[in-house]
């Protein structure tokens, strides 16, 4: 037990300390490939993916512990990560980038958390636990592993794949940069370092790809063979309030109460903290994404950590095929929430330029 | 010419959606001061701004997670 909440507390702190300092947004990456046409984040949760694919399988076919991704619930994989897709844009943060910005100080983000806490609690133990079983269990594929289906070894998919991913890395960082204006420096060294620079986003992924390889031997140890999540977790530990039953406590429980002490941290030591109290419109916002997220992580088996930066590393279906399904549920909701308000006040003002003129 | 925009309380993308359209409606030269408190801005709206080719004058933080960047119209 104790051993469960030191090293679930103290990864989860330095991912939560890590996402905060290096502004590791991943609904914010998603909405701007369609917004902004631009893929730096979408390359960076590559690069994550693939240290984390690499040390892990290495760390499986060293004996150290076993998986099996099992069976693909297709049908719950695809519409759950959907609906996760549009909760995060109207919560204004994927599960992960909610937990970190509660530790910021962001009501809004307090708001979502309840909502998806709530949610995902009645899709397991709760009135929609047959609605959830039901969809799981319905439309189910034999093999979730990728290298099964193909009857390859996984290193036939996984070394293309790292291959892939240093040929962005080279092409990225070989384009000409444009200098982006920086804070004035009011810290030197170490302080400044942690607490004021601003972090490339690949350097970032690769620290959370580390993190994210460091979890499994660590959570493995306690009984749980599986690398970061957030969603059963959060559930869980609704669920131990409610009940006091300590069955629900597991690593994992401990591992997105470090994400938020390990954001607030950061935020309080790079004075970044603050309590801020979102408009109504936000706050009925952040409410209604949070329950789409919790309803649609739960149905798909995952969140944006769950299947897309662990379960793609463990080159699942489940995983490339949730994440591909999240991000056109976060390109359809940017288009309701950004894309459409934008051009309809555009046409009004011109129509109004028309009428005065 | 200098206008102020205050997009405090304001979560992302919404502060630097709001800066990119205050920014079309000023003359070339004229600066935009953007005054927000959304944490993810701090790298969104600089990033925005230097590779849209403006000039950012004044980037500071403020106080306990409050920014304010001033963006020169190229």
């Amino acid at each position: 037990m104790i051993y469960m909440i030191i090293t679930g507390l103290l990864c989860g702190a330095l991912l939560g300390f890590v996402m905060q300092r290096g502004r590791f947004c991943l609904t914010g990456g998603f909405r701007d490939m369609y917004l902004a046409k631009d893929n730096r984040m979408f390359y960076a949760l590559l690069i994550a993916i693939a240290v984390q694919s690499v040390g892990v399988f290495l760390l499986i076919d060293l004996g150290v512990f076993e998986y099996s991704a099992g069976a693909l619930p297709i049908l719950s994989v695809i519409v759950g990560s959907f609906i996760f897709g549009i909760g995060i844009i109207l919560a204004g943060g994927c599960a992960t980038g909610t937990w970190y910005r509660a530790g910021e100080g962001l009501i809004g983000s307090w708001i979502a958390l309840a909502g998806y806490m709530l949610m995902s609690t009645m899709m397991r133990t709760g009135v929609f636990g047959p609605l959830n079983q039901q969809m799981q269990t319905s439309s189910v594929l034999p093999t979730n592993s990728i290298a099964e289906t193909f009857g390859i070894n996984h290193w036939f998919i996984i070394i293309p794949f790292v291959a892939v991913v240093l040929f962005i890395i080279y092409k990225q960082l070989t384009k000409p940069k444009v200098a982006i204006p920086k804070l004035k420096a009011k810290r030197t060294g170490l302080s400044h370092l942690l607490f004021e620079k601003r972090w490339h986003p690949f350097v970032t992924a690769t620290l959370i790809g580390i993190i994210a390889l460091i979890a499994w031997p660590l959570s493995a140890a306690t009984g749980r063979v599986f690398g970061l999540g957030i969603t059963t977790p959060s559930a869980n530990i609704l669920q131990y309030l409610t009940t006091g039953d300590q069955r629900f406590l597991n690593w994992g429980v401990f591992l997105v109460v470090g994400i938020f002490s390990g954001s607030l941290i950061a935020a309080k030591a790079s004075k970044e903290f603050r309590f801020r109290m979102p408009d109504v419109k936000t706050g009925i916002n952040s409410f209604i994404g949070g329950n789409l997220m919790g309803f649609g992580a739960t149905l798909a088996g995952g969140c944006s950590i769950g299947n897309g930066l662990v379960m793609t590393a463990m080159m699942t279906w489940q995983g490339w095929i949730g994440l591909v399904f999240m991000i056109l549920g976060t390109w359809t909701a940017s288009y309701f929430v950004f894309v459409r308000p934008r051009q309809k006040a555009k046409a009004a003002k011109l129509k109004q330029e028309v009428t005065t003129a | 010419m200098q206008k102020k925009l205050e997009v405090l309380g304001m979560v992302c993308p919404f502060p630097l959606i709001e800066a990119q359209q205050a920014i079309e409606e000023l003359n070339s030269g004229d600066e935009l001061v953007v005054e927000f408190d959304c944490t993810q801005g701090t790298e969104s709206i600089p990033r925005w701004a230097a590779e849209a080719g403006h000039t950012v004058t004044e980037f500071e933080q403020t106080d306990e997670a409050a920014w304010t960047i001033t963006i020169q119209k190229k």
